[in-house]
Parts: structure tokens; C-alpha cells; sequence
């Protein structure tokens, strides 16, 4: 892919997860499932929030919301379990599935350490996270972005993302970058 | 099928024994033993341990990024070609809930194949919930109802036989009448649900009728908070909060990104700038999660927490003298009147502790400008108005009415609504009708003349009339989108009462409890399927909204239309319309706008102002802030507001306490579902996928439940049924249980419905008492 400097296909964009803002409604989820054709018969889920129950921290009752999607890991572990070699690493950073060459063996959902590669039961085949790529094609952020209701998850380019990081917790998985102003966010990032 | 491994987490099957193996081994070979933990998870427990890993439990707080997240955004094209998708694209408004979002429907030969936020629109910016992301399946979803449908079998039984529309309605109105003719005139009652943008032409249709509605929402939402709001400021001003300019802003009882996404969205980006958060709520909502002080109250207690803090403005000086001066009227009886709620008392009633609330009033005071917002929790106890104005008055002596930030007075728009009479028609009914409407002389507020919205019949009233004939026999109901035998208190009188009718015609989208035990079931149309003009301020202060239908299934008809065809056929066709965009042509002709010049543009707004009040007054009796009001006096009622405990509560009932020693608050929502609708859309169910009754852990340690166990919850009116979910979010003496649950997990089977608040009727939804065990 031709790499533009400016706009949505700029190749430098990555998803930021404020976690702060994050607020468990489920749009991003149903809009992700909407978006990708993911059907209930399908079972597959792109993009899941986790939910952090209450718990007392230091004398304070705290709850938090984590939006899951595939991180586009630097060296994608999913593609070690793949026998046909059906999943890639591009250029641009996408962590891409070859839909014609994918068997559906499930290899590689159940070896993503994080449970974001699903397998779709009506295709028969795996998918995830393409981070909305038809659509920025067409100059519009992913859906999950659009329909955030607290604009927790924003598609940013490498300029932004200083502005959004400065003096914040951050932890930078592949093109996903969560970050936060309370938790040190001591995850283990690959 | 291969044996299946159970997951180390959940202890659920999820994978085959043999892909565990092979994993394990390819695992081994390619080095990737550092993920070797995760592979005996199943999908979403790996996700979980990912998140729980990530965030840690190692508090760090840092200064935020005081910045607000950028939105897309498009110029107005009511209807245009996506390339993309190949799709025409019809700008409209969600109403899967009674707010209405603007959204945008993308239809491909004759199908809707995409329902997304609208980026154009200044209300949403772009942004859709999860329920109105599910429109399309919401919408072709195989329960639909598509055909009127008549009951061929007993009552409840469940055969039902196709009908026409001409067939249905006819029955309809012939039954109607033949009722009225053996029964009286008021033995035809009328109901609806939640509002969709029919529900002020549903009150045309009432008043053209000459018979009482009543509704769920009624007494229990929205009427309460509103008529305080007006009683206080002569306008709804609570219910709009300007979030824009806000530096600090309270939350009570409202958990908006759940419910009022549109709100949801306001009060993320003015925290995001940094304004402060208070929230009032018995829960650790994901609002409260959000906030900078969380005050924890006795549920049902909230109108002693609002007098509490008005005590701490007013005895400190911190309000604001000269809009007092200049703009309210009693002040000095309200200042005396607060001297009885001292922070040691209202401590004691509440449970928050004394400097918590000292704090969060002084920051709402003194942070300018600063906004109130309430929602439906507010109207759940045991003196919903007081409560109402209570807090509206917190508002009010701070300055903080209709000024930037602050809450603002909606613009008046140049389109008709709930207030023109001529709309209405409520000019044509006659004393004898406000007289004999069900409630008038208990709850004035809610369901005589002396309404400050529009009059409805009282809910419990209107049971006991249906089951014992007093004051006069009701017989027959007619019913648009209400799912009464599940959304009201006290679900067996209720039922009773319904399966006692002679006749009951219910229209809806889905089979529901209620349209089970109908004798006529009409197919009403979603709002893709339906033009409208919408014009609500809980979704904008100062626009009205362009609805278009898209298209068409089945043989459902639009509300507008069941409304009109039925009129018709009960001899006063002429105070209805001919067709739907007739009275749209009507709704718009103040704008010199017909629907179809509307279809064109899509938005009619006014700029927002402020402090109008100074060149009207306030809409009130003395055109000032009525901090006193003579009105409520003259019907017998506390001119000031004051606290009533709750009927049923430890203080008041200590009793009943001994054997029922829970308190029970109800109706917390998630973001999913919709009241009681929703939860068979298998991508939202699956979400949410049962009714959880949110109870503290050393209480259930002390009760032997454990996470996930059954739970039987009992009160003096019987039974229900849930699961435990264990979280700290609730204090040990209380437990929370979402409503509209169907079945046996409905928690309106144990409450009660009789001891309703002064003046309007509200039961205590929020605050009874209730017992749990585990289930054998």
C-alpha cells in the first residue's frame, strides 16, 4: 500500500484508548459487529470490552472499562500458529488475514494470547480487527471511533499522539496504544 | 464432537483437547512458551486477564490531558448516495428508546443494510448507542410483529388468527362502544408507553376522544421532575444541563451513558476539559466511576440530601444574593425551613457522611457556572415533588438558571409540541371529565386540571377501578407500546386487572407479555419505517428533527396512523388527520415549513440564549423562582419542600425491617437493553445475558450466596427470582435489581404500587424492603 503523510491512511495512525473516558456502554462493540457483518450467527467479536469490577484501591472504590481489538502486535504471535500462512505482517503495520487462504483451522484463535483473533462460523474462516479499513479508504475513521460515546478510542497520527500522552500512564501494544491518567498501567506490553 | 477443555477461568468448554495439544506444541517449537499461561483460556477470559493485567492495581494518579476528542463532522444531506457501501443514505432519528438520535439509515435495494450516527448533527455529533446500532437487527428480527392479529383461543393462550387492519379496527371500535353503552363513558381507558415521538399526538388523540390515559411513565418518570421543575422555575430546566460551558456539573440518580447517550456524550467531553463531577447514586455507576465525589445515599433519601446542601449554601452565604434578591420569591421561609435539616440529621438519613456533603455542596456552589442534571431515580420516592424542587432550587439560588454552564430554559422553536392546546385539544375537555379522571382528587399534580403538563389517570387507581368497579367500572383498555405486565409495580395486580378486562387491544413490535393476553394485537411501525417531526428537550434544547421512513414491513402502520384510522372510526375523525404528513404539515406550519419542504432541509433550530428570563419573567404565578409556592398550599400541600421517609424502610417500618431487613432499590439499567425491550436481540442479550441483582459481599458472605447462585428475593407482595452478582458498588444494607425483567426474574412482582408519593402518585420504586436467600 501507497503510504499517504496526511489523512485517515496516513500509516502512522494508531488506536488511542484513553481509558479515562472509557465508560463500558457497548457502542464500540455493537457498532464493530454492525460494521464487519458479524452477525450473532457468526460468533465472532472484533472488539469486546472488559470490565474491571469495583475493587478498593488505597481507601478508593475504583471501576474501570477496557475496549479489546486486535493490536496489530509487532510480531504477531498468531502468525507462528498459522500452517498455511494465511496471516501477515504488512508494511503499514496491519496484521492482515488472507481470507483465500485461511482453512479455519482455529490455530491461531486459540493462540492469540489475548483473545482478539476470532473465528467466524459462518465463513468458516478467521478474522479480526482490520481497523475499519474499507472505511478509511473512504476517509472515514473505523466505527468504534465515530460511535465512542466518551471519546475514549481515537484514530491518531504520530503528531497527535504526543499531545495525548504527554505526562499520562502509557502502554503501546503494536498500533494500540491505552493509556491512563490513574493506573500505572504495568501491563506487559509484547 | 472432540472433547472440549475446560477454560482454568470460567470452567467453561472451549476448545478441542486435540487444538489444545497441537497449540501447546507449536507453542514449544516457535518459542512463544511466554504466552504459555493464556492457552487455557478460553477467548474471553484471555481478554479479561489481558485488561486486568494491564490496568494493574498500582494507583498512579497523574494530571489529565485536558482535552476533548475531535469528531468528524459533515454537512446536512437529508438524502444522498454512499459510494462506499453502493446504499442511499436517508438522514433520520433513532427511537429505540424515547430521546431520538440522529442517525443515518443506509438502504440497498429496499433494505436497510446500516444504521450509523449521524456525523452531521450538532445533538449527536455522530455517535449512536449500542441499542440504536442494533436497529437493523431490531428491525428485521424474525418476532416482528407484521399483520393486526386477533385471539383465537382462551385469553393467554396463544393462538392468534391474521386479521385485516379494517377487521381489527372496526372490532375495535364497536367493542368500544358497546362497553361504553353498558359501562358508561369511562369505562374505555387508554395507555400508553414510552414516548416516540406519537406519544403529544397520542394525547390529542385522547383528549379528541373525551377518555383518560395513563402511563407508566407517568407518575414514575419524567412527570414528577418536570412538574417540580415547573412548579419552581416555570420551565423544565433540571433536564438540561449545558455541558458546553459547565465547570462543574452534578449527576442525580442519572447514569447517562447508559441511558441519554446524548447527555452521556456532554458530560464525558466537559470532563475531559476538566470540569468536576458529583455524583448522587446508591450505586458505583459507571458515572460515579467517573466522578470526583461520589455521595453514596440511602436510596430514596435524596430530597433530605438536596435540603441538607441547601442548608450548608445558605447558612455559609455561599449563594448567589443578587439573583435571590432580584429573582426569588420565599426565600426567607426556605432559609427557615432548612434550618431543620441540619448536616447531623441528614447524615443520619442518608448515610453520607457529613463533610462528604459539606464538600460537594461548597464545590457546587462556589464552582461557576455549575449544572444539575436529574433523571428517572428522583422520581421514585416517597415525595417526588419535594425532591424535585428541592434540587431545582439548588439550581435556582446559586444563579445557575439559564445562564451559559449553568441549566438552561429550552428555546421556544417554531414548531407545535406538548404545550399548544391547539396540538392537544386539551381546551375541549369539560370539568366533568378532569373531575372523573382516575387519581384527580388524591394526586392533583399528576391527574387533575391543576397538571402542569397534561393530565393522566393514576396508575394503581386505575387497577383498583378495573378490579372492583369503584369508583366506576373500567373495561376495556386500548394500549400503544406498553408492555404493562412487565413495566409496572406490583406485576400480579396488574395482571389481575388486565386478564379482568372485556376487552384489551395492545399495538407493539414484538409479542410482548402484555399483547399475549390482548384479545387484538396491531403491528406498529419502527421509526425506520415512519415519517415524523420529533422535537424533544431531553435530545436538544433548541432543535426539532426530521424523521424518514425508509421502509416498509409487513403491514405495520406508523402510530400516527393506528391513531388516525381509529379516531375515524369512533366518530371524531374530524379532530385527527386524513395522513400522517398531514399533521406533520400542522406541526410545522409555525416555521411556514410543509414535511415536504422539511424533508429537504432536515433540522429546524433556534440559537440558544440565556437568561431570558429577564425580558419575561419566569413562567411562574409571581414571575420569579417560587421557592415558596402558594399554589401547592392551596391544595393542601407543603409550600416548601421537605424529606418523607420512604413507607417501607428501616425507620419508618421497623417491623416489617425484622423480617424483610434488605433495602431494595430497582430499576438500574444497562446500556443494552431498553426498559423491557430488547433482550431478545441476540447481539444485545449476549451482552447482558441475565438479570444480576447487585448485592455487597460481606452481605452475601453473611447470607451463604456466593457470585452467579440463584436467588429468591421476597417481599410482602411475594417472590422473584435473580442472580447474585457480588460487588463492592453497594452498601451491605441494600440490593439493587434492574427492572423489565420478564417472568419470574420481574422485580415489579415484589413491589408495591399502592403507597404512592403526595401529589403526583409516584410508587416507591427505588426504596422498599425486601429479603434474600439462596435458592434451593
Amino acid at each position: 500500500m501507497q503510504s499517504k503523510k496526511k489523512g485517515l491512511t496516513d500509516i502512522s495512525r494508531i488506536l488511542l484508548v484513553n481509558l479515562d473516558n472509557c465508560v463500558g456502554c457497548y457502542a464500540c462493540e455493537v457498532a464493530c459487529r454492525q460494521e464487519h457483518d458479524l452477525t450473532f450467527e457468526t460468533k465472532s467479536r472484533w472488539c469486546r470490552v472488559m470490565t474491571i469490577e469495583p475493587r478498593l484501591v488505597k481507601g478508593g472504590l475504583h471501576m474501570d472499562f477496557v475496549p479489546l481489538m486486535c493490536f496489530q502486535c509487532d510480531d504477531p504471535p498468531c502468525a507462528y500458529f498459522c500452517p498455511v500462512n494465511a496471516i501477515s505482517k504488512r508494511e503499514d503495520g496491519m496484521v492482515v488475514v488472507d481470507e483465500e487462504v485461511c482453512t479455519g483451522c482455529r490455530l491461531c484463535v486459540y493462540g492469540c494470547p489475548y483473545g482478539v483473533m476470532s473465528y467466524n462460523e459462518v465463513k468458516g474462516i478467521a478474522g479480526k480487527c482490520d481497523l475499519c479499513s474499507n472505511r478509511i479508504a473512504h476517509g472515514l475513521e473505523p466505527s468504534c471511533v465515530q460511535h465512542c460515546v466518551g471519546g475514549a478510542i481515537q484514530f491518531i497520527t504520530l503528531k497527535e499522539f504526543a499531545d495525548w500522552t504527554q505526562g499520562q500512564h502509557v502502554v503501546t501494544v503494536g498500533k494500540v496504544c491505552y493509556t491512563s491518567s490513574k493506573w500505572k498501567l504495568e501491563g506487559k506490553a509484547v | 464432537m472432540a472433547e472440549q477443555v475446560l477454560c482454568l477461568r470460567c470452567k467453561q468448554p472451549f476448545v478441542p483437547q486435540k487444538l489444545l495439544h497441537n497449540i501447546t506444541q507449536i507453542a514449544k517449537e516457535k518459542d512463544l512458551d511466554k504466552y504459555q499461561h493464556n492457552y487455557a483460556l478460553c477467548q474471553k477470559c484471555k481478554s479479561q486477564v489481558f485488561a486486568e493485567q494491564l490496568l494493574g492495581c498500582d494507583l498512579e494518579p497523574v494530571e489529565r490531558v485536558k482535552r476533548i476528542a475531535s469528531r468528524r463532522s459533515e454537512k446536512i444531506e437529508t438524502v444522498k448516495m454512499d459510494t462506499r457501501l453502493g446504499t442511499t443514505v436517508y438522514k433520520s432519528q433513532c427511537f429505540f428508546c424515547n430521546q431520538g438520535c440522529d442517525a443515518v439509515v443506509h438502504v440497498r435495494n429496499g433494505k436497510v443494510v446500516k444504521v450509523e450516527g449521524d456525523p452531521s448533527s450538532a445533538v449527536t455529533k455522530g455517535i449512536l448507542c449500542s441499542k440504536g446500532l442494533a436497529s437493523k437487527d431490531i428491525l428485521y428480527h424474525p418476532g416482528r410483529l407484521l399483520y393486526p392479529m386477533k385471539r383465537a383461543g382462551e385469553r393467554g393462550e396463544g393462538k392468534w388468527k391474521r386479521i385485516s387492519w379494517d377487521e381489527a379496527l372496526d372490532t375495535t371500535a364497536k367493542r368500544f362502544s358497546e362497553i361504553e353503552e353498558k359501562y358508561g363513558k369511562h369505562s374505555v381507558a387508554l395507555a400508553t408507553g414510552t414516548s416516540r415521538g406519537w406519544v403529544d399526538y397520542f394525547s390529542r388523540f385522547a383528549n379528541a376522544y373525551g377518555r383518560q390515559r395513563t402511563g407508566p411513565g407517568a407518575a414514575q418518570c419524567f412527570m414528577p421532575r418536570v412538574t417540580a421543575e415547573r412548579l419552581v422555575a416555570g420551565s423544565v430546566v433540571l433536564e438540561c444541563p449545558h455541558y458546553e460551558d459547565t465547570n462543574c456539573m452534578i449527576l442525580w440518580g442519572f447514569n447517562p451513558t447508559n441511558t441519554s447517550l446524548v447527555k452521556g456524550r456532554g458530560m464525558m467531553e466537559a470532563r475531559s476539559r476538566g470540569a468536576k463531577m458529583i455524583v448522587v447514586d446508591p450505586i458505583f455507576s459507571e458515572a460515579a466511576s467517573k466522578a470526583d465525589i461520589w455521595l453514596q445515599l440511602r436510596p430514596g433519601t435524596d430530597a433530605a440530601l438536596a435540603l441538607g446542601m441547601l442548608n450548608v449554601i445558605i447558612n455559609a452565604g455561599m449563594y448567589d444574593k443578587e439573583f435571590v434578591d432580584r429573582w426569588c420569591f420565599g426565600f426567607e421561609k426556605l432559609r427557615q425551613r432548612v434550618q431543620e435539616y441540619p448536616l447531623e440529621k441528614v447524615e443520619e438519613i442518608t448515610w453520607i457522611r457529613r463533610e462528604k456533603i459539606k464538600a460537594a455542596a461548597q464545590l457546587y456552589a462556589t464552582t461557576k457556572p455549575a449544572s444539575i442534571s436529574v433523571w428517572l431515580a428522583v422520581d421514585q420516592n416517597a415525595d417526588t415533588i419535594s425532591t424535585g424542587r428541592a434540587i431545582t432550587m439548588l439550581a435556582a439560588i446559586t444563579g445557575n438558571i439559564d445562564v451559559p454552564g449553568g441549566n438552561i430554559i429550552p428555546m421556544k422553536i417554531n414548531v407545535r409540541g406538548l404545550s399548544d392546546p391547539a396540538l392537544t385539544l386539551v381546551n375541549k375537555l369539560t370539568t366533568e371529565h378532569h373531575q372523573k379522571r382516575l387519581g384527580s382528587k388524591e394526586y392533583p399534580l399528576l391527574s387533575s386540571k391543576a397538571s402542569l403538563i397534561t393530565p393522566v389517570a393514576h396508575n394503581f387507581t386505575l387497577w383498583q377501578a378495573i378490579l372492583t368497579g369503584e369508583p366506576y367500572p373500567v373495561r376495556a383498555l386500548f394500549c400503544q407500546g406498553n408492555n404493562m405486565l412487565v413495566s409496572y409495580a406490583n406485576t400480579k395486580m396488574v395482571t389481575d386487572a388486565v386478564l379482568s378486562l372485556d376487552f384489551f387491544v395492545v399495538a407493539d413490535f414484538f409479542m410482548t407479555p402484555t399483547t399475549d393476553v390482548a384479545d387484538i394485537v396491531l403491528p406498529a411501525a419502527t421509526w425506520m419505517e415512519r415519517d415524523a417531526v420529533t422535537n424533544f428537550h431531553q435530545i436538544s434544547y433548541n432543535s426539532a428533527h426530521l424523521q424518514q421512513k425508509t421502509v416498509q414491513l409487513g403491514e405495520c402502520w406508523s402510530d400516527f396512523k393506528i391513531m388516525n384510522e381509529l379516531g375515524r372510526r369512533l366518530g371524531f375523525g374530524e379532530l385527527m388527520f386524513p395522513t400522517d404528513e398531514a399533521y406533520f404539515d400542522f406541526l410545522l406550519e409555525p416555521s411556514g415549513m410543509t414535511f415536504e419542504d422539511f424533508k429537504g432541509v432536515g433540522v429546524i433550530s433556534s440559537s440558544l440564549t440565556f437568561k431570558k428570563y429577564e425580558v419575561t419573567g419566569f413562567q411562574t404565578p409571581s414571575g420569579k423562582i417560587q421557592l415558596y409556592d402558594q399554589r401547592l398550599e392551596d391544595l393542601g400541600f407543603d409550600p416548601l419542600p421537605s424529606y418523607r421517609e420512604p413507607t417501607e424502610s428501616p425507620m419508618s417500618a421497623p417491623e416489617k425491617t425484622k423480617e424483610y431487613p434488605l433495602i431494595i432499590t430497582t430499576g438500574g439499567r444497562v446500556p443494552v437493553f431498553r426498559h423491557s425491550e430488547l433482550r431478545n436481540i441476540p447481539i444485545l442479550r449476549e451482552i447482558v445475558p441475565e438479570l444480576l441483582m447487585s448485592i455487597n459481599p460481606k452481605k452475601a458472605q453473611e447470607l451463604g450466596i456466593e457470585e452467579g447462585d440463584s436467588v429468591l428475593v421476597e417481599s410482602p407482595r411475594g417472590s422473584m427470582e435473580a442472580k447474585a452478582h457480588l460487588t463492592e458498588a453497594i452498601d451491605p444494607r441494600v440490593v439493587q435489581i434492574p427492572s423489565h425483567w420478564p417472568g419470574r426474574n420481574n422485580v415489579n412482582l415484589i413491589m408495591d404500587n399502592e403507597n404512592c408519593a403526595p401529589m403526583i402518585g409516584s410508587a416507591q420504586l427505588r426504596c422498599q424492603l425486601c429479603r434474600v436467600r439462596k435458592k434451593d
